[in-house]
């Protein structure tokens, strides 16, 4: 029986070129044996929910580095509803404040990570969330 | 009799019980407990170190290094708009800085105008906003440019954000030639690892080698090009890596500037680099002058550069964001101090000390006052500026010196052997070494292989993780939208259109693009009319995913 | 657009029941929701069980849709052909699904999937729909749910399907039986391109394209393609493969490959080699789909699966021949007709 195996878009919206986090998250969720379509940078909100539909994708991972989380999140958080994803998982990270992602949350943005996370931490978060979502 | 006393030490060291650490480099790099003068194997000081000013320079590139002239404390730094940002540059220099350092925001370091789609919550956040000379006016208001160097970290629209600086230097009356300053203008190592490009390579080369044409007629003391492995070091590469990338990148340019016809001994000259000064202290050190050494002889040897001032590496040195931490953040004021001191011994032209907070939000006044002090500190307190190389002659030292030179040679035989650094860099050669890198580290870091104080280890339990925020509300953005609506309604439209006209013809053609931009920037086009206009000759870039 | 494309009905009589996981889908897929199809993909990838469902379902719906296969060593520039060719076909009119196949790793099991991201010009167009899909158990470089997939797109009312694939492994099982057409995209190179291709990939090919056409090498390659299809085509007595250069990432020669596409398109729905390939593939279906039904049966009655890895063990350490064994299992199984006997000794 094939299991379904977590399929995550990682993109960098706007224009911040700082790729190293996301990259290594990529790999990280690649090695626990996940799908990654790796969409990389200057990503639109509009082409990454676009992506997420049409590989039915169960989790979008924003990193931002820039300062703009509030304005990509929210973006993509609305476009997912508009495009009935809102069951899926929005996460992420960067340089997020603790009251951003305070206010993030109760938007229904998932958990985020900063500086100094562990990978293994957000691999164990997806593979959980994933494992109690599944659809 | 030291072979014996050297057996048993060894000896003695075998028995001996070791602490549970990994003791290789931040690099990965593995290291022998002790470094002795049978190590170095056939080292020839003459050859290998030479003295500070002479070839192959690998004490320095002056021959009074510090007790001339100390190095000159430059702090990076930009923010929101052009007026915050000359005020921030009035407080710096205040307190003593030495050289200004300008930081642009995103939408500007992709040459895009504030008001373009993608820039919507980006501008003024990481850096001050310029779309047009009326920024560079305000920026510089009161500053006197004649007196002070300018370094302006810019890369893909590097050409015409220089052009706006020339057209505001025009119109204070100071002539070019009495500018001094340095431009990033590394086109290159933005495909392996910063990534703000706008066209294919080619176009970009030909900008940034009709920069240097212009800039050694008309702008002589101006460094046109700041080759630069922090970026490198920064997307997680090695010690090692981040040197022959650099150094490969240097060799690239001066290549496509010979191919162009400029004679070496007329740009060579004005070529500097920009390195990271990272955690691990000796690597660090031996990192630099290794860089020094390589590059002399490369210039010397392979380019027959005939002037001394050509085979010179001379370089800025910034200590590494990615080394600080969230987690308690007043311990990054002690791994940036360790950082500039490797900076110092290394024989750094110019060094900028992160502030405490910087890898997180741009810094405070406090921070980076903090930051600032910390070179004092080793100026004037340590001694380290009192002897030239003080470090020289140590055997760990001269080893790694020797191995980071070698573990470069090495790097310089692959990337020609997949025809030259362009080409590498489209078959994701650098872009894969990096990215395993990075991943090696985390992975070491995560299973506790290696330790940061704070974060996997020493860690304060109670302590929320806090990220202070200097907060760039967004009445920036507005105001500077506003300015450049002003802008556009004040100049003459139709100037502007003719010069924008007149610089796709030329670029389409082979002459000298600065002049033409210059043009453009005296009549206030803005950064995102003249990337468009090229854009339209030239094509945009994208990137092959390469993990 | 889409779905105002060719739709043969909804609510089609069907004696396969509907699962309850697809059930909801199939409305809205057939009003053209693309989150229905993303969805079918999706079961069609995680959920092999249901596919003779989910093939019933979309039979009906199959407008005849052009499948290209695309395939070639890694790294020759197979996305930015893709995209480049995708360009013209969409304007051309034609609506256009893309299945971009990554390789999943044998040891871990995930997969990177970065080729969407070179076709991101297409990315607003409606008349797109790309899908990444990882190759799983695929040995030959194209994942076992593609050609559901592609059969998904069809029905979802797309008339061109562009199927890319790492052409490393065993080409005529998976791009042979999938595609309609097969373009092999080879890059100038050191030493012989030609020999350090897979026995066969060159033989399927419809057509070749010489991609990176600006580097060095590409004359030299040319001429030995050229110089092996002239051998085998005469020795066969067919037409060699039409032998393209282009260099994609300057979007020059790409123009001639698409009219060349569309002319070989145009040739294998005249001379009936499509239709011929289509019942090929039916026939291949049922022999398989009855063949697993069988085996699953007689494997469960005759306990095989359960006493197999012991008879191995034993035969393998007496370097026995297995056939006794095996003459005496299929003698211990009697097939008959249904006529309220299954097997031996058991009624319906």
């Amino acid at each position: 029986m094939v299991q379904h195996k977590t399929k995550v878009i990682i993109a960098k919206p706007g224009l911040d070129g700082h790729d190293r986090g996301a990259k290594v998250v990529a790999r990280a969720l690649v090695e626990a044996g996940m799908e990654v379509v790796y969409l990389g940078l200057q990503q639109t909100p509009e082409s990454i929910v676009r992506a997420a539909l049409e590989e039915d994708a169960d989790v979008i991972g924003l990193s931002i580095l820039s300062g703009a989380h509030m304005t990509h999140f929210r973006r993509v958080r609305e476009l997912m509803a508009k495009h009935r994803l809102e069951d899926r998982l929005l996460t992420g990270g960067g340089i997020i404040p603790t009251k951003d992602q305070d206010k993030l949350r109760e938007f229904g943005v998932g958990r985020l990570f900063g500086p100094g996370d562990d990978i293994q931490d957000i691999v164990d978060y997806i593979r959980d969330w994933h494992s109690k979502h599944t659809r | 009799m030291d072979k014996a006393n050297r057996k048993r030490w060894e000896e003695q060291f075998r028995q001996a019980e070791l602490r549970q650490a990994d003791f290789s480099s931040i690099s990965g790099r593995e290291l022998q407990p002790l470094y002795a003068a049978g190590d170095l194997g056939g080292f020839d000081p003459e050859a290998q170190l030479g003295y500070p000013g002479t070839y192959p320079f690998t004490r320095g590139v002056h021959p009074s290094m510090y007790r001339g002239k100390l190095w000159t404390m430059r702090q990076f730094s930009g923010m929101g708009t052009a007026d915050q940002t000359n005020a921030r540059y009035k407080f710096l220099l205040a307190r003593g800085q030495t050289g200004l350092s300008v930081a642009f925001d995103n939408p500007t370091l992709y040459g895009r105008d504030s008001d373009h789609e993608l820039s919507a919550g980006e501008v003024g956040r990481t850096g001050v906003a310029v779309d047009s000379l009326t920024d560079m006016e305000r920026l510089f208001r009161d500053i006197p440019l004649e007196d002070i160097s300018t370094s302006m970290t810019i890369n893909a629209p590097a050409a015409w954000v220089f052009a706006m600086f020339l057209a505001n230097a025009e119109k204070r009356g100071i002539p070019l030639a009495q500018l001094r300053g340095t431009l990033q203008n590394d086109i290159l190592k933005e495909y392996i690892a910063q990534k703000e490009w706008i066209f294919p390579p080619e176009p970009h080369l030909r900008l940034i080698t009709d920069l240097m044409a212009f800039s050694a007629e008309h702008v002589p003391s101006w460094n046109t090009i700041s080759i630069s492995g922090y970026h490198i070091r920064e997307a997680g590469s090695t010690a090692g890596q981040e040197l022959a990338f650099t150094l490969a990148d240097g060799f690239a340019y001066v290549e496509h500037a010979l191919r162009a016809g400029l004679d070496i001994d007329d740009f060579a000259p004005r070529l500097s680099f920009f390195f990271n000064s990272h955690m691990d202290f000796f690597e660090e050190v031996a990192k630099l002058r290794a860089a020094r050494r390589i590059w002399a002889r490369a210039m010397k040897d392979k380019y027959k550069a005939k002037s001394p001032r050509s085979w010179l590496c001379r370089f800025h040195v910034q200590t590494a964001g990615c080394s600080l931490t969230a987690q308690q953040p007043e311990v990054n004021i002690v791994r940036t101090a360790l950082e500039a001191l490797a900076g110092v011994l290394g024989g750094c032209q110019s060094l900028h000390t992160n502030s405490m907070d910087e890898a997180l939000a741009l810094p405070s006044e406090k921070a980076v006052e903090i930051a600032l002090r910390t070179q004092q500190v080793i100026a004037y307190e340590s001694g380290a500026a009192n002897v030239i190389d003080p470090l020289g002659g140590a055997y760990y030292l001269e080893k790694l010196t020797d191995d980071l030179e070698r573990e470069a040679e090495q790097y310089f035989a692959r990337i020609d052997a997949l025809g030259g650094v362009v080409p590498a860099i489209e078959k994701g050669f650098f872009q894969q070494e990096i990215t395993r890198a990075a991943y090696q580290y985390q992975m070491a870091v995560s299973r506790k292989r290696k330790i940061v104080v704070g974060v996997n280890d020493f860690v304060n339990a109670e302590q929320r993780l806090e990220i202070p925020v200097l907060e760039i509300d967004e009445s920036v953005e507005r105001d500077q939208l506003r300015l450049l609506g002003d802008v556009r309604k004040r100049r003459d439209n139709a100037a502007v259109q003719a010069r924008l006209a007149g610089l796709k013809t030329a670029a389409a053609g082979t002459e000298n693009l600065m002049p033409r931009l210059l043009e453009a920037a005296r009549v206030y086009a803005t950064l995102g009319e003249i990337s468009e206009a090229l854009i339209s000759v030239f094509g945009e870039y994208r990137e092959k995913p390469i993990y | 657009m889409i779905s105002a494309v060719k739709k043969k009905g909804i609510g089609l009589k069907t004696k396969l029941p509907s699962s309850p996981a697809t059930a909801g889908l199939w409305a809205d897929f057939f009003q053209g929701s693309r989150l229905a199809c993303a969805r079918l993909i999706t079961a069609v990838e995680n959920r092999p069980e249901l596919i003779p469902e989910i093939r019933h379902r979309l039979i009906p719906h199959l407008s005849g849709a052009v499948r290209v296969g695309i395939t070639g060593p890694p790294g020759v520039g197979k996305s930015t052909v893709m995209a480049g060719l995708a360009r013209r076909i969409i304007q051309d009119s034609h609506s256009l699904g893309i299945i971009a196949v990554d390789p999943s790793s044998p040891f871990t099991g995930g997969a990177f999937l970065g080729d969407r991201v070179r076709m991101q010009a297409l990315d607003r167009d409606p008349r797109v729909f790309i899908r990444s899909m990882a190759s799983r158990e695929g040995h030959g470089g194209l994942s076992p749910a593609a050609p559901h997939a592609a059969d998904i797109l069809e029905a979802f009312g797309l008339d061109r399907i562009l199927i890319e694939t790492v052409g490393v492994g065993q080409v005529e099982l998976d791009v042979l039986s999938c595609a309609d057409l097969i373009l092999l995209v080879l890059q100038p190179g050191t030493g012989d391109v030609i020999q350090s291709l897979k026995a066969g990939i060159l033989e399927a090919a419809d057509m070749i394209l010489v991609n990176k056409a600006d580097t060095a090498g590409t004359d030299s390659l040319l001429e030995s393609l050229r110089f092996t299809f002239d051998i085998s085509s005469r020795a066969a007595g067919t037409p060699p493969p039409p032998v393209l250069a282009a260099s994609a990432v300057q979007d020059r020669g790409l123009d001639e490959v698409h009219r060349e596409l569309e002319q070989r398109i145009r040739d294998i729905l005249q001379s009936g080699r499509f239709h011929q390939k289509k019942r090929a593939l039916l026939a291949k279906e049922i022999t398989s789909s009855i063949r697993e039904h069988l085996w699953g049966q007689f494997s469960a009655l005759a306990k095989i699966r359960e006493e197999l890895p012991a008879v191995v063990e034993r035969l393998a350490r007496k370097r026995q021949s297995p056939y006794p064994y095996i003459r005496k299992v299929c003698s211990q199984v009697r097939i008959q007709y249904a006529k309220g006997r299954t097997s031996r000794g058991q009624s319906q």
